[in-house]
């Protein structure tokens, strides 16, 4: 990029994007639900199919948002909790945790279904905070 | 290989080898927790002795029951992760930033910092959504970067002084409790304390006498009654906030005001006072998402999570890594780090290549695009020196590949 002044030194760097991964953003289209952009990142055209990737990307959002969702169960968990002064979150494991796991779980199936015949590695969503999905391409 | 509370690099405080959070200045959290828990002895020892006699013994293990639960809400809102969001590692914030448009000069040698504004229309309503170049994130709707604590926190409510803790999505319950029971308690400290004063002035005929009978009560009456301006005060702001599903730092920027501005809807209330109190108080709880007991495998160098023995991808992960670690004050845009890691196990082989180039050198570099070359301000190549300490690459298997040159500078 051109510019008529050299710009001041702390942004003499121009920044490139690591060549080996794809990273597919948080959608907040529907509000602050836990929902990922379904759409095919550029790096993964022709690595995967369009579909297969929507699809994938489609479940783990179900259980995310099935994670945030107030049911009657998430309720009931809740009020015990507050009535025993939630020393109760000390030994058990809240429903959005169990959720997060099930993600996990669905994660590594898919790497070992979907992802790892085609070069591919999806990192768990939990790893990066819940910001992006990391898929690290294996081999150029 | 150090744990992920060990290179937090925010400025809150880290306790217990990871177990709690909090913000570095305790100081006025430790006025509060005096306050209470001397306020609750004397009452419970001195005034308690009288009533429990004349009235009932409950009176006392209401009072005891009512400081446990206030106490246990105290301590889960300032020892607890607020909702911090994690930093983005290097590579998600090389990612971001190249899509950013630049920062520019521009004919009248006017510097223009980078755009870092995106909008998004969540029901309707558009909201603008921040890139965080602190956090290397974009904020989501209803999070904020919180100065004193120098994190982006997850429907950031406020920094409380009080309770020496940010207020957010996952302590905001607990603040809530703590103010409500704290305000039922202050009240019942009162009226006992007042109680007793009467009993014993009705035993002895004479108020003063049995004021200074019980200096105690006096004392436990008067820090009740200044509390109970500003507990309750505060207690009925936030009922009102919650109602609305609105929380501080919405509410003093005016984001949903819709006197104002009629079009600025509130897409998270459902409508119902009831039904907001309802999921701000009992809904899900999300976990902290710093998982500062784990280990920490690299800045977002990441292991394959193929594992051939099905166990949890983390922990395979973590077992199988070639660490690369890096010391956590470094920051990105002096740092350039290239590993290429290779384990002979069924797990994947990881390129954690970032490329930094300076202004003046065409985008594509020689080579197999796995070597980082750095070079100074005016052109020259650096000389590769590993510095920063901690590169250590460890648990090596015998048939890995040799790690390619790593030229790094900070």
């Amino acid at each position: 990029m051109s510019s008529s002044k050299p710009l001041p030194n702390s942004y003499s760097a121009t920044i490139l994007p690591p060549a080996n991964k794809a990273f597919v953003p948080r959608d907040y289209s529907h509000g602050t639900e836990l929902r990922f952009s379904t759409e095919l990142p550029a790096k993964l055209q022709g690595r995967i199919p369009e579909e297969v990737f929507t699809a994938v990307i489609g479940n783990i959002n179900q259980l995310l948002i099935a994670a945030e969702t107030g049911s009657a169960s998430v309720y009931l968990e809740s009020c015990f909790a507050c009535l025993t002064g939630y020393l109760a979150y000390l030994c058990m494991e809240t429903q959005y945790e169990k959720c997060l796991r099930s993600v996990s779980r669905l994660v590594e199936e898919y790497n070992r279904t979907v992802f790892g015949p085609r070069n591919l590695s999806m990192i768990d969503p939990s790893e990066r905070g819940l910001r992006v999905i990391e898929i690290v391409l294996l081999r150029p | 290989m150090p744990k992920r509370w060990e290179v937090y690099p925010g400025k809150s405080q880290v306790l217990f080898s990871g177990r709690c959070i909090s913000a570095k200045n305790l100081s006025v959290f430790y006025l509060t927790l005096a306050l209470i828990v001397i306020s609750s002895c004397l009452f419970l020892a001195f005034d308690c002795r009288l009533l429990a006699v004349t009235l009932s013994p409950s009176v006392p293990v209401l009072a005891a029951v009512q400081f446990i639960f206030v106490l246990c809400c105290l301590l889960r809102t300032t020892f607890s992760d607020p909702g911090i969001i994690p930093r983005g590692t290097p590579d998600e914030a090389a990612w971001i930033e190249s899509q950013l448009e630049g920062p520019q000069v521009d004919r009248d040698g006017n510097y223009r910092p980078p755009v870092r504004l995106k909008d998004v229309q969540i029901s309707g309503r558009v909201f603008k959504l921040k890139y965080c170049f602190t956090c290397k994130l974009w904020r989501p709707p209803r999070a904020s970067h919180c100065s004193t604590c120098d994190n982006c926190v997850d429907r950031f409510d406020h920094h409380c002084p009080w309770v020496g803790n940010c207020v957010g999505r996952r302590n905001y319950r607990y603040f809530y409790l703590f103010l409500i029971s704290l305000s039922v308690y202050c009240l019942y400290v009162m009226v006992f304390g007042i109680v007793n004063l009467v009993l014993l002035s009705n035993m002895r005929k004479d108020f003063l006498m049995a004021m200074k009978e019980s200096p105690t009560s006096v004392l436990t009456i008067l820090v009740a009654f200044f509390s109970i301006w500003s507990v309750v005060g505060l207690g009925g702001f936030h009922t009102m906030l919650i109602c609305r599903e609105t929380s501080t730092n919405e509410d003093i920027k005016g984001s949903f005001n819709q006197r104002r501005h009629p079009d600025l809807i509130n897409p998270f209330d459902q409508g119902n006072g009831l039904a907001n109190c309802c999921y701000v108080l009992f809904g899900p709880v999300t976990p902290s998402l710093l998982n500062f007991r784990e280990d920490e495998i690299g800045l977002g160098s990441s292991i394959s999570l193929v594992t051939n023995n099905g166990r949890n991808g983390t922990a395979s992960a973590a077992a199988a890594s070639t660490a690369v670690t890096a010391t956590p004050a470094v920051r990105y845009s002096n740092l350039t780090r290239n590993n290429n890691d290779a384990t002979s196990n069924s797990v994947g082989h990881v390129n954690n290549s970032v490329q930094v180039i300076s202004e003046s050198l065409p985008a594509q570099l020689p080579g197999d695009g796995n070597d980082v070359i750095v070079k100074n301000g005016n052109g020259t190549p650096a000389d590769g020196v590993i510095s920063g300490g901690t590169d250590t690459v460890g648990a090596q298997n015998s048939n890995t590949q040799s790690a390619s040159s790593v030229h790094c500078i900070v």
